[in-house]
Parts: structure tokens; sequence; C-alpha cells
């Protein structure tokens, strides 16, 4: 590779030019770090300003550019000057001309100290030409991908998934554990609404989708069939399948997780009369009875005229679901019908909580509610009882027609919720050192979800992509869509990792953490903390790496005590440079404080941005360097920027806990249990705690963002100038 | 106490038949109880009508007072937001109420369905025609028309007509008596200071009947306000005027004091008479256009409601065309048009207690019961 040769291009429009002392920066620039080529361009994003760039990068062998302008965020596209050139921006248009808030100091005698905006963009700028001085040429860890897809689960979700994938080109496995394809969807008498004007329950049409899947010549299907053991990582998964006593081993690409749901277990609904009034039954033995064309009281055999339908039987009751199923309300209306359906005198009662019959399903709502021989009220359940002459008696109370209530009816229907298929029991079989089953936030109820806002269908596991009622109770129509959305992330998944590039939320990503196995000891926190179970380790606890399962988000970085893990462009020891760029005044009084903000790139540096851009302005004293993830946050920073005098250290990131906003899931969560003991560290170095923080930032929280800084600021000033500076 | 409730389908699917057809797609709300102008404070209706309705609980509807605190401006229907149509509950509640509170019963089912109409027509249609066959033998008698000679009035209208005033009356205390005591089955009972039933009723007439005040609250719809006015005074005026001629008839065959008909165009009674019948006319136009007008998404027009109309249209025709006939001389078709004339009388008088006409007797009392018991609406 040849030489390093720095190009520098200030760009002086966007009001950088009017604002800054050009000279000074320039002559500051030159002086310290004396790039080979050094511009100030108006409008550097136009076509003539990047010719510029690209006349130097041609004519004068430039390989590293330094962009001092606007936001990465922005132009991104434009500055790209290929493979070659290693590209860094410096964000002196948000970060310093538009947020910058004139302190007022004197003017300072010390010559190496310039006025507060010129010191700014002078530190920026340094800075960047320092991460270039370290930086690598990007290297991916090429893999020679297999590009099939498992299904795991032929239900509804599942096979509409195989056959996306099929038909998008992919070689799919299909594995189901019933003899028969179709799970629930099968087992209906008839299924809710999927059609215009939605009113109408239909016959299930199930049989087509299977019929697709089983002539399909790209999906292997496996009945009786369960997964044993899933090895390795996406692209080169190895996993043996159990079928009907016979194991195999298949080698799969990604995975989509479409095991769907079960039933909550009726036997523990005995205050409803389950199990011991027998004439009460739950809503998937209601479906049975009716598809099998016996709707009669299990008691005796009579005809059903008269039917009660509780909702909620166990689903909002922090004793039992604590979460709505999505579906049962529709579920009942449909089968309200079927006790309506062979007699115009039979009755059916809906006991609900609230009728929740979302967009357009309300359709379906008002039409069986229009029959006259269906009766809804919101109640509570108070009693279920048995009459002498075999009917089965409800209590309610808190109805809409302002009295408590009973009726006795023959049947009593116990909608009865959903229950993911991964929350008791291991599905998945995963072989890696974090263990089988997907890890459990404990917040979705055993669901395998995740953020649903911004990260539908991954799972904490790369390369497996949970789709339908496995992820979150819902209707068949949203299933299908699901199955179509793990599909294309299988695929994505797939078309990555073939190419040696992250596959989310840093998509196409080529640098991944590399290890300098020669220092470590083996201390486990890299393996343990990976929040992706990326890391398998051997009998020592010597980590291995398994780059196709890694989100490249640097937790394992910032966990290293020994700094063995570094990615070609993000690395301990860069920032550190980084830092060292920073010019700290001996004296605060008259350079001003000095403050690190360390910034997680994926919601706090947009609000940063967005910030600027909406002419918010703060203290002038904090420097920003943006980091991948607060997770990968190395305590050497801190050290660093403690030792060298700078008077507080601020971490900007996502929100963490139940609300959860974090990319990585844990990054900003496990940062704050390490700043907990840098905490400590510093008290016994006699430096108060509050100088190192850290923050939440939601992205919509923007304009709360100077208020932050400067309320840290001036919290941090309280306790006067760190004691270490100029040491 | 837990109430046993077994609702009564077929009563669900009759209410949809009188008029309420849309009573399930309520979701009660309570926007129709909240806009209602003469809703009550204290348990308003039309909400627990409404819920009432959708559990086909019967017992609690037929009782009910508030049926006929609402004037059926249709302000709740069109507020609705799943066009559930209150007003047309109500009014199809009232129906019911017709059909069902006088006896014999047979004549409430007749009155229900336009299926029934013939016989209603033919009763008095074969009753007119034997008179008409026993005074001149079906033919068109010679001379000076005058209806009399048909239809004698000591012979024939008079008895009948007084038969069937009794048999009305006797109709509606039965039937009055039957709706006070479903109202106080339904707890709605005099207190100690209340006053009586017949001064809460003379004060219901003078201050709500004849200032026809309720249906000005009903700010949405103000059209029907002079339609009902007019029709109303149309009534009163023709009343009248049939209660003089019946005086000055008798007074002139026992006392030899009065007069008979025809009178003459300018006798003040005969100006009266016009009138009214005009007054009717101009009502009748008004109420017709409205009940066209009508959004069928908002209201739908029961047959009880076109039953009345047409039948007091037919009436108020056949009243004119067979005077101005018989004013023009042309005997056979005044005679004719006197004769269908005295059908849809029959007709409309015969079969009041039965017919949407009753509210007269039935929202006057229950007014007066309302007031009695303190009942009031929230603007009151």
């Amino acid at each position: 590779m040849a030489d390093k040769k720095t190009g520098v291009y200030i760009c002086t429009d966007c009001e950088i030019g009017e604002k800054l002392n050009m000279e000074k920066v320039t002559e500051y620039i030159n002086e310290e770090c004396s790039p080979a080529v050094m511009k100030q361009l108006p409008f550097l994003c136009s076509k003539q300003g990047v010719e510029e760039i690209k006349k130097d990068i041609d004519g004068e062998g430039i390989n590293r550019v330094c962009i001092a302008a606007c936001s990465p965020r922005v132009m991104w596209d434009v500055f790209d000057f290929g493979p070659d050139v290693l590209t860094e921006r410096v964000n002196i248009r948000e970060h310093a001309v538009w947020s910058f808030r004139d302190p007022g100091l004197p003017e300072p005698e010390d010559e190496e100290l310039a006025d507060p905006l010129t010191m700014m963009v002078r530190d920026y700028i340094r800075m960047g030409i320092a991460r270039l001085e370290k930086s690598e040429y990007p290297e991916k860890e090429p893999l020679d991908a297999v590009m099939n897809v498992l299904v795991m689960g032929g239900g509804l979700t599942g096979l509409k998934a195989a056959l996306d994938n099929a038909e998008t080109g992919y070689d799919v496995v299909l594995v189901e554990k019933e003899d028969k394809l179709g799970g629930f969807a099968a087992k209906m008498y008839r299924q809710t609404p999927t059609k215009h004007p939605y009113t109408q329950a239909e016959n299930p049409d199930i049989g087509e989708l299977i019929r697709k899947v089983e002539s399909n010549d790209k999906i292997k299907v496996m009945t009786k069939s369960e997964v044993q053991l899933i090895k390795g990582a996406p692209g080169r998964y190895i996993v043996t399948v159990n079928s009907g006593g016979e194991e195999q081993e298949l080698n799969i690409g990604s995975i989509v997780l479409a095991t769907g749901w079960k039933p909550y277990d009726a036997n523990k609904l005995g205050h409803l009369g389950y199990g011991k009034i027998k004439n009460v039954v739950t809503n998937i033995e209601l479906e049975t009875m009716a598809k099998e064309g016996k709707l009669v009281r299990p008691s005796d055999g009579m005809p059903v005229k008269s039917a009660a339908f509780i909702q909620c039987a166990g689903q909002r009751d922090p004793e039992h679901l604590p979460y709505c199923s999505a579906v049962c309300c529709m579920v009942s209306l449909k089968q309200a019908k079927y006790i309506r359906e062979k007699d115009d005198d039979a009755k059916a009662f809906i006991f609900y909580i609230d009728m929740r019959t979302p967009g357009v399903y309300e359709n379906y709502y008002r039409e069986v509610q229009d029959d006259p021989g269906i009766f809804l009220t919101k109640s509570e359940i108070q009693e279920v009882s048995e009459d002498p002459d075999g009917q089965t008696i409800v209590k309610v109370k808190d109805t809409l027609l302002g009295e408590d209530l009973e009726v006795a009816v023959d049947l009593v229907v116990l909608a009865t919720g959903m229950v993911s298929t991964i929350s008791d029991e291991a599905v998945l079989k995963l072989g890696y050192r974090q263990g089988e089953q997907l890890p459990d936030l404990d917040l979705f109820n055993g669901f395998a979800d995740s953020n649903y806002i911004c990260f539908p269908y991954e799972t904490r596991r790369t390369g497996i992509y949970a789709a339908g009622c496995v992820r979150q109770p819902m209707s068949m129509s949203t299933a299908k869509d699901d199955a179509a959305g793990a599909a294309l992330k299988s695929i994505q998944c797939l078309e990555s990792v073939n190419r040696g590039l992250s596959v989310h939320p840093r998509s196409l990503d080529p640098t991944y953490p590399k290890f300098n196995m020669v220092r470590c000891t083996q201390c486990k926190r890299c393996t343990e903390e990976c929040p992706f179970g990326a890391l398998d380790d051997d009998e020592k606890g010597t980590p291995e790496p398994n780059t196709p399962r890694c989100r490249r988000c640097g937790t394992c970085m910032g966990a290293c005590p020994e700094r063995v893990i570094s990615f070609d462009n993000y690395s301990v020891s860069m920032l550190n440079e980084m830092i060292a760029a920073i010019q700290v005044p001996d004296d605060e009084e008259e350079g001003g404080y000095r403050f690190l903000v360390l910034v997680c790139e994926n919601d706090a540096y947009p609000a940063l941005d967005m910030a600027a851009m909406r002419k918010h302005k703060w203290s002038a004293s904090v420097r920003f360097i943006g980091i991948r993830c607060l997770g990968s946050v190395n305590t050497q920073w801190i050290a660093e920027s403690m030792s060298k005098g700078m008077d507080g250290v601020l971490l900007l990131g996502c929100v963490y806990g139940d609300d959860y906003q974090c990319h990585f899931m844990k990054g900003s969560e496990l940062c704050n249990k390490r700043m907990d003991n840098i905490g400590e560290t510093l008290e016994r170095l006699q430096v108060e705690a509050e100088r190192v923080q850290q923050k939440q930032v939601a992205i919509d929280q923007y304009d709360q963002i100077p208020k932050i800084i400067d309320d840290f600021i001036e919290e941090v000033e309280g306790f006067g100038p760190n004691p270490y500076k100029g040491f | 106490m837990a109430t046993r409730i077994d609702p009564d389908v077929k009563f669900i699917r009759e209410m949809q038949a009188a008029g309420g057809e849309s009573l399930k797609k309520c979701y009660q709300c309570a926007t129709c109880s909240v806009i209602c102008p003469l809703s009550p404070e204290e348990s308003p209706f039309p909400r627990k009508e409404m819920v009432w309705a959708q559990w086909g609980m019967k017992d609690k509807l037929v009782n009910d007072i508030d049926i006929w605190l609402c004037h059926n401006c249709g302000e709740c229907s069109d507020y609705c937001p799943r066009g559930a149509k209150p007003a047309d509950l109500l009014a199809a509640l009232r129906n019911t109420a017709y059909t069902s509170l006088a006896r014999p019963a047979v004549l409430g089912k007749w009155m229900s369905s336009a299926r029934y109409l013939p016989i209603l027509f033919i009763i008095p249609a074969i009753l007119f025609l034997i008179v008409w066959a026993a005074t001149t033998g079906l033919t068109i008698p010679e001379g000076e028309i005058i209806f009399a000679k048909v239809f004698p009035t000591l012979a024939a209208i008079d008895p009948i007509f007084i038969l069937v005033t009794i048999f009305v009356i006797f109709t509606f205390i039965y039937s009055v008596g039957r709706m006070l005591s479903s109202f106080r089955e339904a707890g709605f009972v005099p207190g100690e200071n209340s006053p009586s039933l017949l001064s809460s009723l003379g004060g219901v007439i003078k201050d709500q009947v004849l200032t026809h005040v309720k249906f000005k609250d009903c700010e949405t719809n103000q059209d029907r306000y002079p339609g009902h006015l007019f029709v109303f005074y149309g009534f009163i005026a023709l009343a009248v005027v049939t209660g003089i001629i019946a005086a000055a008839y008798w007074g002139d065959k026992l006392f030899d004091v009065g007069f008979t008909t025809p009178l003459a165009l300018w006798n003040p009674v005969k100006i009266l008479a016009n009138l009214g019948g005009i007054a009717l006319i101009v009502g009748l136009v008004y109420m017709t256009r409205s009940r066209l007008n009508q959004d069928p998404k908002m209201t739908v027009n029961s047959y009880f409601d076109w039953y009345l109309l047409g039948v007091i249209w037919v009436v108020v025709v056949t009243g004119f065309l067979a005077q101005i006939f018989r004013l023009a001389d042309a005997a056979s078709l005044a005679y004719t048009i006197y004769y269908l004339h005295l059908v849809t009388v029959f007709m409309l008088f015969a079969y009041l207690p039965w017919s949407k006409l009753a509210h007269l007797v039935y929202r006057t009392v229950a007014l007066a019961y309302a007031r009695q018991i303190g009942r009031a609406g929230f603007r009151e």
C-alpha cells in the first residue's frame, strides 16, 4: 500500500466561511499536522468541489481525504472516492459553526490558544486527521455462503415464508413437527374474513398454500421432523434434523423461525369452570367441534342452543397472560356465528373487557353485532357455575346494561390466548456458547420479538428471523405479511454474509472485529457480553469469533480490558489518538473547560445534527466523537481524557430498559454498568464520579440536547477544573 | 343480585320489522343521550332503550315511559357514529305500543303491515255499501246533491260513528289503564307531593300540546314543527265543525233550532271547515315532503308512518273533492267520492287506538304522567 498522504478540504459555505477565522485554522493545522494538501473551497459538495478533490487524488496521490464540512450523515454519496481512498468527514458545520455559542472568554494571552470557535474547529480537524492516520483499508472477511433458507414450522407463516423465499429464487428446507402441513389454519372450520368487505367468515384457504409449497421444486418439505441442533453461523449453519427417528445434517444459510403459538393451558382457568364443568370448553375445542359438525353439549350430547363466550380468558390478566392475544375477539365473533348458523333462535353472548377488532376488522364486528341473536357487553366475569338442569350459569358485573346480570347457556366458550412456542421449550436448540435459546429480554412475554418499530423479525441471533405468532400474537393476514418480512430479512442476511458484509443494523459494513489473540487473557468478557452471542470459546476460554453472527457494534471492544479487539476503522487506540488531538487549555479561565462527549451514532448523533440544524446552541467547551454504540466505549478512553486534563466525559446514547431503543439491545445498558465501575475508580483517585455521566436520548428528544449538555457542564464546573489538569 | 336475562330474539326481530332495523348496530357510546334536547338527566334515553332492545329485554321496553318523551327529532340518529338510528328504535317502540296496548290484539296485527290493509279497507267499504244499498239500492239519486240521501245522518252516519266513538273511547280507557300500570310496574310511581294526574294533564295540554313547544326544542328538525302544527289545528278545526254540525243536527231534530247540511259556502261553520281542511293539506304537504326528503341513512319511514299519512291524505282529498263535485253538480262522482271519504274516515277513527294517531292519547297521557312523577327533560 502506498504511503499515507492526507488532504484536508474545508468547505466555506453553509456559514462556515463567514463565521470562521479560516487563516488561523489553516495555519495551525499546517503547523500541527502538515497535510500534503490543504484547501478551502466554496460549496465543497458541488461538482466543482468534488472535482477539485478528485484532481488531487489523481494528481497528488492523495489517498486519505479529510472533509471538514457538514455532518457525515449528509452528502455521504457525494464524498465517496472509491475503495482506494479513505475519507473522514469532520462535522464542523453542525458540531461547531451552527451550534456554537460564544462563551465570551477574554482574548487569550497564551499563543497556543485562540478564540473558542477557532480552537474547536482546529480540534475537530486534528481529530479527523488522527483518525485517518490510524485507519486501515477495510478488509472484508469473505465467506462462501450456503444460499438457502431453513423455515421452521409448516403453519400459515412458515408456508408463506417458504413460498416467498422460493419464489424469490432461494432454496428452502421446510421443517414441520406434525405429519401434515397447515398448522392451526388447517384445523379451522372457518377463518375470519381476509377479503373486502371483511364481513363474512371464509372457508379455510390454507390448502391452496400447502399445494403451492408441496409442488414447488425449490422447497424441500420435511414433516414429522424436528430441529435437533443448530451450529455455525449465518451462511454456514449446520443443522441437525430428526425426521421420524432418523437424524441428518443440513447445510443452511439463514433461518426463518415460524413455529407459531400454542393455546394457553386452560387447566389454569379453573375459576372460569374449565375442568370442573363439562360444558365449559376452549375456543380451540369449539373450533374442532364445529369442524366435526358436532356442536353439542359435551355433558349430554344435546344441541347447543345458547353459548356464552368469555373473552380474555387468561389474557390481560397479570396472573395468567399479561398481554392481548390479538385474535380472540375476532375468533369469538366468528364462533358466535357457528352457534347461530343452524338455529335462527339460538343465542350467543360475548362478554368482553374491550372488543378489539382493529382496522378493517371493525367491519366484521359490525356485521356480527347486527345479528339479532348475538349479544355483546363489556363486563367482568363473577362466576361460572352449573345449573341442576345441565345449563351453565355465567354471572357478570359492570355491564353496559347498567346492572349485574346472569345468563343460563348450554355451552361456555373460553377465548383462551396465544403462548409463543419458544416461551418454555428450546425450539431452536442452538449450539452457541450463550445458550440454545434466544436470549430473553423479559420484555416480550416469551415471544421472539425485538423492537417492533425499528427491528421487526430480527432476533438477537443474526441469521434467525422470527415471523408470525412465535413473534407476536397476530391475525392470519398479519402473519402473511410477517412471513414476507422475515423472508426478505433472511435473504438480506444470505446476500450480505455471502459478500462478507454486516447484515444489520450496520448494513453493508465491511469491517469486523479482529482479535489479537496473543494478548488475550481469556477473561471471557467479550464472549459473555456480546449481545448477539457471536462469540463461542474453546475450553480454555479463548474467544472463537463467528463473524457472520456479528453486528459490528463493538461491545466486545468496549468490554476487553486488554484492548485485543479492533476494527479496521474503529479501535481503542484510534479514539485515544483522537482524544489526544484535543487541545486542553491549562487554565480554564483563559481557554475554558474541556469536555469529551461520546455520541452514539444511531440516535444521539442524528439528534445532535437535528438540534444544530434547528439552530439550537450549546456550550463551546464540548468536543464530540461519534461512536458505534455506547457498548463499544472502552474505559481506556475515559482514563485517557481524564488524565490529559479534560474536565469531564459525557456519554450520549440510546434509552435502555423496558422501552429500550439501543440498536444493539444491550449496548447502552452494558455501558451504564461499566460507568458505575469507572465512578468507583475516579473516587479512589479523589475525582468526582459525576465528571463521567451517561445520558439517554431518544431521537425525537433533539430539542433537549442543549439542556442535557449545558446541565452536565454546569454540574461539573461546580466541582472546579479537573485536579489533574496540567500534569 | 344479578338479573337473569333470556333475550327474546323474536321480539328483536319484531322491533326491527317495526322500524328499528338498525338497533343492533349500537355500541353504547351514549352520544344519543348526550345530544338529545329532551332527555332527562337521570337515566336518560335513548341509550338505555338501545341496549335493552339489543338484548331483547321486552319487559323493560314495554313498560318504558321515555319512548313518549321523545318527539322524534332524529338528532340522535344524525349524530350516531354507528348508524344505529336510536330515533327509529323509539319510533318502532311506539309503533309496537300502538299495536299491543289496545284490545282486540288482532287489530294491532292488521295495523302493523301493509299485508292486512285490504281487511282494514273492506270492513268500512262493505258497511257503507250496505247503507248505500239500503237507501238507494246502490244507485245515484236524482235532484240536488245531498249526501244524506244516500248516507242518512239519523239512520246510518250517526249510529255508526257514535258506536265507533264509544268503541274507541272504551278501547282507550282500557289501553291507557294498561299503559299507566306498566309505568308503575317499571317503578315510576307518583310521590306523596305529586300533583294529580288530571292537573298534570291540563298542564301538559296547555303548556306542551297546544304550543308544540317540544317540537321547537328539537332544533335539528324544525321543519316538522309547522307541519305537525297545521295538521293538529286542522284536525281541531274539523273536530269543532263536526261538533257544531252534530249539535245543530240534533238541535234541529229535537228542538227545531239549528240547521242541516249542506251549508252555504259563506256559512262561518263552512268557512271553518274549509280552513281546517286547507290547514290539514298544508300540514300534510310539509310532513310528506319532509318524510320523502329524509336521508335513508339517518332514518327509515315505517309502514305506520305511511299508513297514517296516507289515510289522512285520502280523507282530506276525498272531503274536498266531494264538496267540489257536489258544487259542480257531478252527482255520480260526488256520491262515489263521498263514499270513499266515509270509508277512510272510518279507517282513521275506528282503528285510531292501534294507529300512529293514537299518540295523541298515549303521548298526552304519558307526558302528563311524567309531569306528575317529576320526570322532566334536561332543559325543563
